[in-house]
């Protein structure tokens, strides 16, 4: 049987300029394609549905064509048609209409029966209530960051440690959007629980090194490894269950399993490098050199 | 005797947990409460007591805002709140003067009619004179408390079992009506819900200058003893018996009489001799040759009807008032229907906005059923994918084993719990469990590699100085995944506060019941070999 076991890094052969500038690195890479979103398309993600407004019908796949005559029954072009065969339904998005945004919902689904064809359900979002959404994500999620930021200075009362966490948990959130960009993946409400989860999941392994280098007895390096072999253990058990949940409700065509299962596998994967390469060199200034100042 | 029980408590106090959500789940008195007319069997959802929500049971769900504006912090000058709203309605072109409300408690006057413009109005309260602070989009919590109750009353009188209506404020501040109903598909809703469904009696009758109508001889107010639709005995139309009411207060004339009197005085009596005799509005509305009664539900005609000459002659005679039965004839049988839900359930006060700032989700119930079972098959394989991991790690199945066991006894505490509740299981709960795993199993990670780090676990005492320092990354760990959930447990994110519920209640039983548990069984089999 192959075991899984967590390898013991050797710190000591790299400087921390040298281990810092790899999270650095792909934490300004990350701004940078969040930022040139921003600058291109006027938001720094794709948008979902329920931060543009629009409507969204599921549409039941009976076999004989339907996806030409999803092409043919509606007045207006849907922007997006997705097939998703393990549920046997097409699922086609339109975006609110700037002129006219009363009433979509009800003209698509009479011109659905129309054309015969069945629909499964329907989803509107009012541009107004989209905008209102976009607005309370933003601040929950800055709300949640601010609360664990305050959290953790509270848990470990020193400054260098706490702000590693909090600079760790940052890039934690920030990679995954940026990835969600380069993907394709539209930001959802789904994404949005993910990324405060993120803040809860990822913070756990950087709290266990934390505490392992200050408040354990024992040489620096042993207990980075220690924590290490804890915590590399939790975070690739959570990004197991989190991988198979996104592969499977992408299977199924369930949206905001998936984008949840996406955004935590992407997270954690940046987590692990964030807590071993960036969290992990703070510490190590802050123990070898911060402290004599 | 009781020294066993004090040694093992934390795993005691599990295996309760256990018990109290198997009961929770499966014993009958827990069992979903029953809408009227509807048996135990037909509430329960499959073989457990468990709630699904529209996601995994199909419905409808809209959130809409009541149409309207109203004027903050009015001065009412000692006015009487009836004068101060007559008073502004007078300076609202062709607004009638049930659309503008005044409400002392809360200093505000409101206009709920969908025309009148944000400006209109402000002019109309510029012009009426009473000081005000601001106009707000929006109507009085006053009003939306009717509107959430005329709203229950519709669905119930629908008979959409199950429905809930609540009022939900957004971080601006804008209130919204949230309406689920259940098992029902999007247009059947949106029909109860769109039509403010003001039922009124008007009279057409000929001048010589063509049709003319006598507005609002019966409106909702005067009609009481509602009946059910009914299907006519002849012909093809349906009617809602009702009887108007013949009291009021002193000095003032009874609906009964006051309509008996405009029938009367409309010469019903002289142009309906016999049965041969038929209202003609619906061949030519501008034109008609007899007096009709119009029934009219928002504004729009529904139905013209004529009169049977014996009530007609008791109305001329002044004989009908005391019995007051009446029947709105409608042509169609859906149509009574409407009517009398409408009648009974009242008017609402205001115009709920669906199509245009709503939003709204409906799934119907065999996508629902699918979710059902994907979001199953999802986490039993989540969880085959951790308890996999866990297997790699450890090797010892005496390490392994029970942190699988732990971690699925927390999500089934949480069933319990949403059992006990009666919470709607969403998608986003689901997702919430499988987090619960996730992190429990984090959780006991850190335990077990704690307990076993550092050679052999000979003693209670090494386990339990070992245990206590695994736990304060635990109990850190555990507050700042609360701290991250909590915002989106209050602010009005759709789905997303049933995960954030269930994601801190599983992080609360993780580390005050199984995490502790995890602990002393794993102390039982490292310490007594």
């Amino acid at each position: 049987m192959v075991a899984i076991e967590v390898p013991e890094v050797n710190y000591t052969e790299y400087s921390n300029r040298q281990l810092v500038a790899v999270p650095l690195a792909v934490l300004v890479l990350a701004l940078a394609i969040i930022g040139g979103w921003y600058l291109v398309t006027g938001a720094p993600a794709n948008l979902g549905l329920e931060f543009t407004g629009g409507v969204e019908l599921r549409i039941a796949d009976d076999g004989d064509d339907v996806e030409q005559q999803i092409e043919t029954a509606f007045d207006r072009q849907p922007d997006s048609v997705r097939s998703i065969p393990a549920d046997d339904v097409y699922v086609v998005t339109f975006r609110a209409a700037d002129e006219d945004p009363g009433g979509l919902a009800d003209d698509l689904s009479t011109q659905a029966d129309e054309a015969g064809l069945s629909t499964n359900a329907i989803d509107q979002v009012s541009p107004s209530f989209a905008a209102d959404t976009a607005r309370t994500a933003i601040f929950g999620v800055a709300l949640a960051f601010l609360g664990m930021s305050v959290l953790v200075f509270a848990l470990f009362r020193t400054f260098v440690p706490s702000i590693a966490v909090v600079a760790s948990a940052f890039s934690d959130l920030v990679i995954p959007v940026a990835v969600m960009n380069l993907l394709g993946i539209q930001m959802t409400l789904g994404t949005i629980a993910a990324l405060l989860m993120i803040i809860g999941y990822s913070v756990d392994s950087d709290i266990l090194l934390n505490n392992s280098v200050l408040r354990r007895t024992g040489e620096f390096y042993e207990s980075v490894n220690r924590a290490m072999r804890t915590g590399v253990t939790m975070t690739l058990t959570s990004m197991a269950a989190m991988i198979v949940m996104a592969v499977v409700a992408a299977l199924f065509g369930v949206d905001l399993l998936r984008n949840i299962g996406i955004i935590l596998s992407v997270g954690l994967c940046a987590d692990l490098m964030n807590t071993y390469l960036l969290n992990v060199s703070l510490l190590r200034w802050y123990k070898f050199e911060g402290v004599k100042r | 005797m009781l020294e066993p029980i004090k040694n093992n408590w934390r795993i005691l106090l599990l295996v309760v947990v256990v018990i109290g959500a198997t009961v929770a789940l499966f014993a009958p008195q827990f069992g979903p409460q029953t809408a009227p007319g509807e048996d135990s069997s037909e509430a329960q959802q499959g073989m457990t007591n468990l709630q699904y929500g529209l996601d995994l049971a199909g419905g409808t769900r809209v959130r809409a805002p009541l149409l309207g504006y109203t004027a903050t912090e009015v001065d009412f000058d000692g006015d009487r709140p009836d004068d101060v709203a007559r008073a502004v309605a007078d300076e609202l072109d062709g607004a009638s003067a049930r659309d503008v409300g005044a409400v002392a408690e809360e200093n505000a006057v409101e206009v709920t009619d969908a025309s009148v413009s944000e400006s209109e109005f402000r002019a109309a309260m510029d012009a009426s004179g009473y000081a005000y602070d601001d106009v707000r989009p929006g109507v009085t919590q006053e009003t939306r408390d009717v509107a959430q109750s005329v709203i229950e009353g519709k669905i119930n009188e629908a008979g959409l079992s199950g429905g809930s209506v609540q009022q939900v404020q957004s971080i601006t501040g804008e209130y919204f009506i949230l309406v689920e109903v259940p098992g029902e598909d999007r247009s059947d809703v949106i029909e109860l819900l769109e039509e403010r469904g003001t039922v009124q009696i008007d009279i057409a009758y000929p001048t010589e200058n063509g049709t003319a109508i006598q507005e609002e001889v019966l409106i909702q107010d005067h009609f009481e003893d509602i009946g059910t639709a009914a299907q006519s005995e002849q012909g093809t139309g349906a009617y809602v018996p009702v009887t108007v009411r013949n009291t009021a207060p002193e000095g003032e004339q009874s609906p009964a009489h006051g309509f008996q009197q405009a029938v009367a005085d409309r010469g019903f009596d002289s142009a309906y001799n016999s049965n041969q005799d038929r209202c003609d509005y619906g061949e030519n509305p501008d034109d008609v040759s007899k007096p009709c009664l119009l029934l009219t539900v928002d504004g729009e005609v529904v139905n013209s009807f004529g009169m049977d000459p014996d009530l007609a002659n008791s109305m001329a005679s002044g004989s009908w008032a005391t019995d007051g039965g009446f029947r709105l004839t409608t042509t169609e049988f859906s149509e009574a229907q409407r009517i009398s839900i409408n009648l009974r359930a009242g008017a609402l006060p205001a115009e709920l906005d669906i199509s245009g700032q709503g939003t709204s989700r409906s799934i119907s119930a065999a996508q629902g059923e699918n979710y059902k079972n994907y979001s199953l098959v999802t986490g039993l394989l989540a969880v085959f994918a951790v308890a996999g991991m866990v297997f790699l790690r450890y090797r010892e199945p005496a390490v392994a084993l029970p942190m699988i066991v732990t971690a699925l006894a927390e999500v089934y505490a949480l069933l319990g719990i949403a059992a006990l509740l009666s919470y709607p299981l969403e998608l986003a709960v689901i997702a919430g469990f499988i987090a619960v795993v996730g992190t429990g199993v984090d959780d006991l990670v850190i335990i077990a590699d704690e307990v076993m780090s550092e050679g052999e676990v000979n003693s209670k005492k090494v386990f339990d100085s070992r245990f206590r320092r695994a736990f304060w990354v635990i109990g850190a760990a555990a507050a700042t995944t609360i701290i991250a959930m909590s915002p989106l447990m209050v602010l009005s994110l759709g789905d997303l506060s049933g995960f954030a519920i269930f994601t801190i209640l599983g992080v609360l039983i993780g580390v005050l019941i199984t995490r502790p548990a995890y602990g002393d069984i794993l102390r039982r089999l490292l310490t007594i070999r």
